[in-house]
């Protein structure tokens, strides 16, 4: 998807003569402009919930939250996380959002760090290897209760970022850098198929600011918008 | 849980104990509860989202709890000694006391609850009424003699009591005993006091039962009431299958009771569906058996006299 994406915004930027996007900006947009999409499903998950609670989607294709859900899914990863000392272990460095955290198989819960003292504190809510609990600090993640190490296994599934994209070239024929699809840095956008559209406008978003086009930049908002207006 | 096969159930596959899981298909357990709840009541698309599996832990062990105290019946029963101290240390898990008995001869007999205060702290005093302190400036404390007094069965009762003078204090002029009342049958007896069983009373806050002294040596039989909390273990926490659509709507209701922005009337089907399922349950808990009904009625055709 990538090449289509990069010739498309070629063709778009040289056809008003608007000036040339080399690789290595044309991959800083792109990191931008998935990121920005990546994001965007999360609140828009969120507002089709919300839509789906005051019964305004449907069921099987019209089922647009399942939809959306399904694309956070292909994010998800399951790992276990590195110990680092105590009951502190490492925040997965790709992590998002942890979605579940097992500790030796069990659910935690995630408890906020206001809240963990006086959950430790209630008899009846304190964490035990049947209800653990964790806290999330900076980089680490702190399990409940504490246990040995070696009888600790903590495994996270969380939503991971999508990893950055790089249009990668072989090198330079008559100026122009040829798509090189094997290169071992290669990586193409992680996002679906549909979203090509809204990555485009908003690659050429960044384009009109780097350039100083306003007419660019603002053609593109604007089509930015409407893709995000048709996504709800 | 996962359902047991036979060999299980009877023999716990052959480990010890045997009977761990004798009669377990009756209940079902804290871990099922809090994780069906959080599966079937607890979504984006549920009256109830946002929630914390603590607090739907929380909810479900204060459910357990408060029906520990009443409607399931579920009712423990010690028996214990009762040395020349006659105390009682209640035990770990005591809530509240069903029945008292003195086991005594084979049979159960039911005490009765003193009325009377029968034990008291003491401060020491010297001979000017002062109360004394150490040297900390805390209360210098003895024992009391209404404690005294009971222990050495020296105090007077308000019960009948037992043996020829009914336990009562009398003046020997003499030769002859005279009592402040008469001692035998009589006219207008006090029925709330009419017993002849040793008589207790519960000091809650030192956490003792205090009987009177015809229960020095005595074997005592105690029903009480917890709070089903299995001293903190939460695998051996359990309720009955008759009260668990109950407790799924008792943490629905107090969830969504305490969250903001819940229409009152949903707050209201919550409750009442709640009520109704608590009712529905106690009724069934009450096992009325036609059986058991037809050996109350056979009484129906006695001649009383």
């Amino acid at each position: 998807m990538i090449n289509s994406v990069r010739n498309t915004v070629l063709a778009v930027a040289n056809k008003q003569n608007f000036g040339y996007i080399s690789p290595s900006d044309f991959n800083l947009y792109a990191k931008q402009a998935q990121l920005e999409i990546f994001e965007e499903y999360f609140y828009r998950y969120a507002q089709w919930l919300a839509k789906q609670n005051s019964r305004l989607s449907g069921s099987d294709y019209a089922n647009i939250a399942q939809n959306l859900e399904e694309t956070i899914d292909t994010f998800s990863k399951v790992s276990p996380l590195t110990f680092v000392s105590g009951d502190d272990f490492l925040f997965p460095p790709d992590g998002y959002y942890i979605n579940t955290l097992r500790y030796n198989g069990k659910e935690a819960d995630r408890v906020s760090n206001g809240k963990i003292l006086s959950l430790l504190s209630s008899n009846l809510t304190t964490p035990t290897l049947a209800y653990p609990a964790y806290t999330l600090n900076q980089q680490d993640v702190t399990v409940y209760p504490a246990a040995t190490g070696a009888t600790r296994s903590i495994v996270a599934q969380y939503i991971r970022y999508p990893l950055d994209p790089k249009w990668t070239y072989i090198s330079l024929v008559q100026g122009e850098p040829i798509f090189n699809q094997s290169a071992v840095d290669y990586q193409d956008f992680e996002l679906p198929l549909s979203d090509e559209p809204e990555i485009v406008s908003k690659i050429l978003k960044y384009v009109g600011i780097s350039l100083r086009e306003t007419e660019l930049y603002t053609s593109s908002a604007a089509d930015d918008v409407e893709e995000q207006q048709k996504k709800g | 849980m996962a359902y047991l096969t036979g060999y299980q159930y009877y023999e716990n596959e052959g480990n010890t104990p045997e009977e761990l899981n004798w009669g377990s298909y009756q209940y079902l357990s804290l871990a099922d509860v809090v994780n069906n709840f959080m599966l079937m009541y607890v979504g984006n698309d549920k009256l109830v989202n946002n929630v914390h599996r603590y607090n739907v832990l929380f909810h479900a062990k204060r459910a357990i709890q408060e029906l520990n105290y009443d409607a399931l019946k579920e009712i423990k029963v010690l028996e214990m000694s009762i040395c020349d101290d006659l105390k009682l240390v209640l035990p770990p898990d005591y809530v509240s006391w069903v029945r008292m008995s003195l086991f005594k001869d084979g049979s159960l007999m039911p005490l009765t609850e003193n009325i009377q205060t029968n034990y008291a702290k003491s401060y020491l005093q010297d001979n000017d009424c002062k109360i004394l302190f150490d040297e900390s400036g805390n209360v210098l404390i003895g024992t009391s003699l209404l404690d005294y007094d009971r222990i050495t069965g020296q105090a007077r009762d308000m019960y009948l009591g037992d043996g020829s003078m009914k336990g009562q204090t009398g003046y020997n002029v003499d030769g002859n005993w005279f009592f402040d009342y008469t001692v035998e049958a009589r006219f207008g007896l006090n029925t709330e006091t009419a017993n002849v069983n040793p008589t207790f009373r519960i000091d809650k806050k030192s956490g003792v039962i205090n009987f009177s002294s015809e229960m020095a040596d005595q074997i005592i039989v105690l029903e009480y009431v917890t709070d089903g909390m299995e001293d903190g273990d939460n695998d051996e926490i359990e309720v009955h299958k008759m009260f668990e659509e109950f407790i799924y709507a008792y943490i629905k209701y107090v969830i969504l009771t305490n969250k903001v922005n819940v229409q009152e009337y949903v707050v209201a089907r919550a409750k009442k569906e709640k009520t109704a399922l608590l009712r529905n349950a106690r009724i069934r808990m009450s096992n009325i058996h036609p059986g058991r009904l037809l050996m109350n009625m056979r009484g129906r055709n006695k001649w009383i006299k």
